[in-house]
C-alpha cells in the first residue's frame, strides 16, 4: 500500500456563533495517501471547504488531530507548515483569491517567489502553466480584466506552478463549460496518473466520476468513504 | 524575496494609493528637508565665525600680554622692564619647542602721500608674525635681515591702508609714503581678507593694519617705548600647555617677579564658540527629531491602514507558502521604501532651499551646503522606515491565514 499522505484521526471543526455552535466537521477520521485521486462530494454548506482548509493545514482542527507524512501537524512550526506548501501543495481556492493588484503572469508566480528552493527555469514553468489552462494571451491582463472561469483557471494554473506533489482544488470547474470543465479534469486525470495526489471538492456527481475515489460530507459528517 | 524586490513591490503599494503615500511622504520629506536646512543654518552661521578664529592665529596661538599690577606689587613697578627684546631672545633659545616669536609694537600713525592722509595702526614686528597670524602678501616680500638690524625705514601695507594712499592702478611696491612724517619705502602688501557675516567684513582689520620692522618701531618712531605684546606659537596643539608653563616661568624671572604680564591661549575663544555651536546643533537636532517623528507616525499609521486592508492578500500569500518572516519583511521593505523616497525627495527640496536662500540672504545668514546632513538625513529616513514599519509589519506576520482568507 502507498504511503499516507495525511490522515485524519476523529477531527472535528465547531464554530462558535453566541450561543450556538456550528459543527462544520464531525469526527472525520480518514487517510489519504500517495497517488490517490479523492473527490470529496456534499451539499452546499456541508462542510467541504472546511475540510480542504484543514488537509492544507491553513487551519487547525477544534478537536482531533491530523498527521502529514505521519508527523502530527501540531507539532510542525507555523513557519515550517508554511514550507511545506510553498514546496508540496498546490491550491484552488474556490474564491479563486487572485491578488487584484497583479496581473496573471505575477499571480501564477506567487508560489515560486516563496519556494524554499526557487527553480532556475521558473519563467518557463509560468508559461507552461499558463498554456495547460489556455491563459497564455491573457498573462498582462488583471484579474479584474478576466471573465469567472478565466479567473479561475488562472488559480488553476498557479496552483499547478510549482509542480506540488499534492493537489487541493475546491469546486475548480465550478464556473467553467462543460468542455473546458472536461479538459481541466483531464488535466488532472493525466496529472494523478504521473503519480500527484489529487483532492476534489465538488457538488456535482459527474465530475466526481473522474475521481478512484469518493468521500461523501453531509452536515459536517462523512457519511461514505469509498476507500 | 529580497530586498530589492521587497522595495520594488513597495513602489508599486505606493503607486496603487497615490495620494495617501503622497501625503506621509510629505511628512519625511518636511522632516529631512527642515533637518537639511537647520544644520545648514547653523553651518552658515558658524562658517564665518570659525574662519576669524582660525585667522586671528588658530588653537596654537600663545599671546604674552600686559597686566596691572596687583596693589600688593605697586610699589616694586620699577623693578620690571616690562616686555623687552631680550624676552624674546630668552623664549627663542630657552623654549626651542615654540617654533614662532614676534615681539609687537603698536602706535597709532598718520600716513601720508601726495596730499592723502590716512590715520591707522602700525606694528613694529618680526617677520614671525605673518606665520603666527596668518598674513600673506599678494605683493612685494617681508622683511630681510638687513631691514631688522639697519632699522630700516621699510613698510609692509594692509590693502585698506594701500587704498586710502593710492590711486587704481599706481604701483604700490617701491613707492615711497610717510609715516608720520617720517619717508618710507613700501616693500610689500598683504593680501585682501574678506569673510562676511552679514555685510560685515569679520577680517576687516587684516586689511587695516601696517607693519615696519620692530628695530625701526623701537628706536625711531617709539623710541624707549616697552612692547605691547609676545606673539608665540607652538609648533603642535600638544605642547601648548607646557609651553605657556615654561613662557610664564622664563617671564616670571625676566621680571623679577612681578606680575606685570600674563601668558594666554586662544582656548577660551575656542571653547565658547564650541559651547556655542553645540547648543545650536542641539536646537537643530530637536526640530529634526520632531519632525522624523511626526514622519515616523505618518508611516506607521499608512502601513497599519494598508495592513488592514490587505488582510486578505496576506492570507493569500500565506496560503500560497508565504512565511511569517517574509510577510514582514515584505512590509518593512515597503515602510522603507516609502521614507527612502520621502528622504530623497527631502535633500533634493532642501538643497533648493539652500541654493535660494543662499542667493537671496547675505553671508553669515545664509545656509551653507553641509554633506554630513545629506547623510544623516538619509539614514534617519531609512531609519525612520525601519523602525515605523518593524510594528505593523509584525501585526501583519502574526496573522493566521484562515483569518486572513475568510475576511471579506
Ligand atoms: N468562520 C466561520 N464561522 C462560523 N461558521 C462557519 C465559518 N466557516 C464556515 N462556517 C460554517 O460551516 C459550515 C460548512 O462551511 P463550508 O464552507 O465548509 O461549506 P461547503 O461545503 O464548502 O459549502 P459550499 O459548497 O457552499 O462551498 C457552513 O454551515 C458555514 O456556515
Ligand atoms: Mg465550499
Amino acid at each position: 500500500m502507498p504511503a499516507e499522505v495525511i490522515r485524519f484521526d476523529g477531527v472535528c471543526k465547531r464554530y462558535p456563533m453566541g450561543e450556538t455552535v456550528v459543527n462544520a466537521l464531525v469526527d472525520a477520521s480518514f487517510a489519504i495517501r500517495e497517488g490517490d485521486f479523492v473527490s470529496i462530494l456534499g451539499p452546499s454548506g456541508s462542510g467541504k471547504s472546511t475540510l480542504m482548509h484543514l488537509l492544507g493545514f491553513l487551519d487547525s482542527p477544534t478537536t482531533g488531530e491530523i498527521f502529514f507524512e505521519n508527523r502530527p501537524i501540531a507539532e510542525i512550526s507555523a513557519d515550517q507548515r508554511a514550507r511545506i506548501r510553498a514546496e508540496k501543495i498546490g491550491f484552488v481556492f474556490q474564491a479563486f483569491n487572485l491578488l487584484p493588484r497583479m496581473d496573471v503572469f505575477a499571480n501564477t508566480r506567487l508560489p515560486l517567489a516563496y519556494h524554499p528552493r526557487p527553480p532556475a527555469d521558473a519563467t518557463e514553468r509560468i508559461w507552461k502553466a499558463l498554456e495547460l489552462v489556455d491563459m497564455k494571451n491573457r498573462a498582462h491582463h488583471r484579474p479584474g480584466q478576466l471573465s469567472g472561469g478565466q479567473r479561475q483557471r488562472v488559480a488553476i494554473a498557479r496552483a499547478l506552478v510549482n509542480e506540488p506533489r499534492i493537489l487541493l482544488a475546491d469546486e475548480p470547474t465550478g464556473n467553467l463549460d462543460s468542455r473546458t470543465a472536461a479538459t481541466i479534469l483531464d488535466l488532472f486525470t493525466e496529472l494523478n496518473r504521473q503519480g500527484r495526489t489529487i483532492v476534489l471538492v465538488t457538488h456535482d456527481p459527474k465530475i466526481a466520476a473522474y475521481s478512484r475515489r469518493q468521500i461523501h460530507v453531509m452536515d459536517g459528517r462523512i457519511v461514505r468513504d469509498d476507500a | 524575496m529580497n530586498l530589492f524586490s521587497g522595495i520594488l513591490n513597495g513602489l508599486g503599494e505606493i503607486w496603487a494609493h497615490k495620494l495617501r503615500s503622497f501625503l506621509t511622504m510629505l511628512c519625511v520629506l518636511l522632516g529631512v528637508m527642515s533637518m537639511v536646512v537647520t544644520t545648514g543654518f547653523v553651518e552658515g552661521m558658524f562658517a564665518s565665525w570659525s574662519t576669524s578664529l582660525e585667522e586671528g592665529g588658530g588653537v596654537e596661538k600663545i599671546t604674552g600680554m600686559p597686566k596691572a599690577l596687583s596693589t600688593r606689587q605697586q610699589p616694586f613697578r620699577a623693578l620690571s622692564p616690562g616686555f623687552t627684546l631680550e624676552d624674546e631672545e630668552a623664549l627663542r633659545r630657552l623654549l626651542p619647542d615654540l617654533a614662532h616669536v614676534s615681539p609687537e609694537l603698536d602706535a597709532n600713525v598718520t600716513f601720508q602721500r601726495r596730499g592723502k592722509r590716512h590715520t591707522g595702526r602700525l606694528q613694529g614686528v618680526r617677520n614671525d608674525i605673518f606665520a603666527i597670524n596668518r598674513y600673506d602678501l599678494s605683493d612685494g616680500r617681508v622683511f630681510s635681515d638687513l631691514d631688522m638690524a639697519d632699522r630700516s625705514e621699510v613698510v609692509v601695507l594692509g590693502t585698506r591702508v594701500v587704498d586710502e594712499l593710492f590711486e587704481k592702478d599706481e604701483p604700490v611696491v617701491g613707492a615711497w609714503i610717510e609715516v608720520d612724517g617720517r619717508p618710507m619705502r613700501v616693500i610689500g602688501v598683504l593680501k585682501h581678507y574678506e569673510s562676511y557675516y552679514q555685510d560685515f567684513n569679520v577680517l576687516r582689520w587684516k586689511n587695516q593694519i601696517a607693519f615696519v620692522p620692530i628695530t625701526t618701531m623701537l628706536h625711531k618712531l617709539k623710541p624707549g617705548a616697552s612692547l605691547s605684546w609676545m606673539n608665540m606659537k607652538a609648533s603642535h596643539l600638544s605642547q601648548v600647555g607646557e609651553l605657556v608653563d615654561s613662557a610664564t616661568n622664563i617671564l616670571g624671572h625676566r621680571h623679577r617677579g612681578l606680575g606685570d604680564f600674563e601668558v594666554k591661549t586662544n582656548d577660551e575663544q575656542l571653547a565658547s564658540f564650541a559651547r556655542t555651536k553645540a547648543s545650536f546643533y542641539f536646537f537643530a537636532a530637536g526640530i529634526a527629531g520632531i519632525s522624523l517623528l511626526v514622519s515616523g507616525i505618518g508611516i506607521m499609521n499608512l502601513m497599519l491602514a494598508s495592513i488592514n486592508e490587505r488582510v486578505r492578500e496576506i492570507g493569500i500569500r500565506k496560503a500560497l507558502g508565504a512565511t511569517g518572516r517574509n510577510i514582514f519583511s515584505q512590509f518593512v521593505a515597503e515602510a522603507v521604501a516609502l521614507s527612502l523616497l520621502g528622504g530623497v525627495l527631502g535633500v533634493g527640496v532642501a538643497v533648493g532651499v539652500i541654493l535660494g536662500l543662499g542667493a537671496a540672504l547675505p553671508p553669515g545668514l545664509a545656509p551653507v551646503l553641509a554633506p554630513s546632513a545629506f547623510v544623516v538625513g538619509f539614514t534617519f529616513s531609512v531609519v525612520v522606515g525601519i523602525l515605523a514599519g518593524i510594528y505593523p509589519a509584525m501585526q501583519a506576520s502574526k496573522l493566521d491565514p484562515i483569518d486572513a482568507l475568510r475576511y471579506e
